[in-house]
């Protein structure tokens, strides 16, 4: 009737083992314990960001004077976006033209990298109905990424949105929607947006009565929650950044807005593709306007209204599967333009 | 004898130290409800119907004359269906990114009713001032998912559907119902407006293709004089109703009269969520076709890249707190 001590043993050693795992496994998941401790810190870290909202109400400079009523007084505002063939092109395009038909009197300048317009882009624009330009230009060959190249080695949308400049100044070379350039004297506002950023309709209207260069935070960039000026007494005195602070204008691409007037008056600023990584947009800002000209936006810079989303890549792999086995999908249904290869060559 | 009984101490000393630890263990974590109890906003926020939004132009430009033709204004009408959207989401960097693209889209459709379940065990303020902001009618839910369910093969948001669910049918219980469409927005993926008009006439199930789901450019039910037969998917093709949560519609009757109609957590293999949920509303029969008879996709499976903040400071610096 003795037990035996070995089976004792191993019987031990299989429970504390399954323990073991079980801790490991219960790791690093959040706990449920102390819920009042919680609540209390929820609590406080309401408080806090209620003191920091009045703060930020405090320092808001006062309410600009009341908008003209006229709507013909009322500037446009030019959005620059350049687009490329790839399978998430459709839906991009479609949340963006979502958000734009949100603000009003926009004038959407869609510059494709191709050397002709394609079906969905055009087919995409005349459903949107938006006041709109198609143009189109091809990205020269030692500008384009190579196979397997990561995004970010090249400057991308370089030649688009020049492309989009030189419209505006009044170079023509519109395919699809609107051809006249605005005429002289026109009052408005031109911004880039990428398609796949995330913009808020509060946005546009901090952006539209901008006299030279505004400025604004953009969120999830650069490795920070978000990126921006610093401003004090209404003034640009720096800028909240964490990669090359060094940059003349440390900004995202979404990060600021320039007044029509302004770029007509400088028919050589243009964006710089030679420029070194990140000083894209310094190489156009550097021809407008000075850092400390700069006019913040959002609450003097404290309310990120834009945000540097990225949709990952959908992966094809059943896709694939087909077209090895002969059977692809079918073509007349559109997702994105058909090409050869998914991704940008 | 003191041998015995020295070999007897050592053997059971083990034992008892486990039952300890476990005993010392368990009061401080109590068990978890099976059914977590949602907590139910106290009112609705906002005003019926979507805000057309204003639109200005010089008169006589062709290009507004075309702007106005193509996008007529739909006025809210007392008959046109509300459609219910019903969208989980959870606290992330990229969360109000993704509500106010959702947002954007949201304001352009009439009559549509947003049930935001959030994955907390309170309201959150980053969503409640967002709602409050959107102008959109809503409501604002919140229910934990249970830790035990929080693993990466698990499926997501199981609890927050249900939740909305249980919501709507606690709002219609004790009225004549009107009509109006569920629909399942996840936050992330994209929605074209046509979609919307499409489901709006569902009469019971109603179905469409998704774009780049399951690995391949879209799936989408096979339809044969104007009933599914089958389905186009890459992925376990074997499943009674291939689809991906994007992509069916249900109408509230249906939802009112199968109350026990829920997302099934316990017994759910991956993948399975929305067939177990449709067998138990419907057949493959029955279901409707929509978009051109499946042809045309509305909406895609779009997935936003986690974001990279490695140049964050661990603890805050700034002299203010922004939220992002």
């Amino acid at each position: 009737m003795k037990l035996k001590l070995k089976n004792v043993f191993l019987a031990y050693f299989l429970v504390s083992i399954a323990g073991l795992l079980y801790a490991l496994v219960q790791l690093g998941q959040p706990c449920d314990c102390l819920p009042p401790l919680r609540a209390a810190a929820e609590q406080l870290r309401q408080k806090d960001l209620r003191i920091s909202q009045l703060q930020a109400d405090l320092r808001r400079p006062p309410p600009a004077p009341a908008q003209p009523p006229e709507p013909e007084a009322l500037p446009t505002i030019y959005v620059i976006t350049p687009t490329y063939a790839r399978l998430v092109q459709k839906a991009e395009l479609v949340r963006l033209s979502q958000t734009l038909s949100l603000v009003p009197r926009l004038h959407w300048l869609l510059v494709e990298d191709a050397e002709s317009p394609t079906p969905l882009v055009s087919g995409l624009l005349a459903a949107s109905g938006l006041l709109f330009t198609h143009l189109a230009v091809l990205t020269p060959k030692a500008q384009r990424l190579r196979e397997g190249e990561p995004g970010w080695v090249r400057p991308r949308g370089v030649e688009q949105r020049n492309k989009a400049l030189d419209w505006l100044r009044g170079k023509g070379g519109a395919v699809g929607g609107e051809k006249d350039s605005p005429p002289p004297g026109t009052q408005g506002v031109v911004y880039f947006a990428d398609d796949d950023n995330t913009y808020s309709r509060e946005l546009f209207k901090e952006m539209r009565w901008t006299r030279g260069v505004s400025v604004w935070p953009v969120g999830l960039v650069g490795g920070l929650r978000f990126e921006g000026p610093r401003v004090q007494d209404g003034r640009v005195v720096g800028f909240h950044t964490a990669w090359e602070p060094n940059r003349p204008f440390p900004l995202d691409m979404a990060g600021f807005a320039v007044s029509l007037p302004l770029l007509l008056a400088k028919p050589n600023a243009q964006f710089d593709a030679t420029a070194p990584r990140g000083h894209l947009e310094s190489s156009l800002l550097s021809h407008l306007v000075d850092p400390k000209d700069l006019e913040p936006r959002a609450a003097n810079c404290t309310q990120v209204l834009v945000w540097h989303t990225r949709t990952e890549k959908p992966k094809m792999k059943q896709e694939e599967q087909l077209q090895r086995q002969g059977q692809g999908s079918d073509p007349a249904i559109e997702v994105r333009a058909l090409l050869m290869r998914p991704c940008r060559p | 004898m003191k041998s015995a009984l020295c070999n007897r101490f050592f053997i059971l000393l083990p034992w008892i130290l486990i039952v300890i630890i476990m005993l010392d263990v368990d009061p401080r974590r109590p068990a978890p409800q099976l059914t977590s109890r949602p907590y139910f906003s106290p009112h609705t926020v906002g005003c019926g119907g979507s805000r057309v939004p204003l639109r200005r132009s010089s008169p006589g430009r062709d290009a507004a004359e075309k702007r106005n033709e193509s996008r007529p204004q739909l006025q809210p009408e007392p008959r046109l269906p509300t459609i219910y959207a019903i969208t989980p989401t959870y606290s992330r960097p990229v969360q109000k990114a993704e509500l106010t693209r959702l947002a954007n889209t949201f304001r352009q459709v009439a009559q549509l009713h947003w049930i935001l379940v959030e994955d907390r065990a309170t309201r959150s303020e980053l969503v409640s001032s967002f709602l409050a902001r959107a102008g959109l009618p809503n409501t604002h839910l919140h229910v934990p998912t249970p830790r035990r369910y929080k693993r990466p093969w698990l499926p997501r948001a199981t609890e927050q559907r249900n939740a909305g669910l249980a919501w709507l049918r606690q709002r219609h219980q004790h009225q004549s119902a009107q009509p109006g469409v569920l629909f399942f927005a996840d936050d992330d993926n994209t929605y074209s407006l046509e979609l919307f008009q499409e489901m709006r006439t569902t009469r019971k199930v109603s179905v469409w293709p998704v774009g780049l789901v399951g690995g391949r450019r879209y799936e989408r039910p096979l339809v044969k004089n104007g009933k599914v037969v089958g389905w186009y998917t890459g992925w376990r093709e074997d499943r009674p109703f291939a689809i991906d949560m994007a992509g069916f519609a249900v109408s509230l009757q249906v939802i009112l009269s199968n109350p026990k109609a829920v997302f099934k957590r316990r017994g759910s293999q991956p993948g399975m969520q929305e067939s177990d949920f449709l067998k138990q509303i419907t057949t493959v029969d029955e279901l409707e076709p929509k978009a051109n008879n499946c042809t045309k996709v509305l909406v895609w499976h779009t997935r936003t890249e986690k974001v990279n903040l490695a140049n964050e400071p661990k603890y805050h610096m700034d002299t203010v707190n922004i939220e992002v």
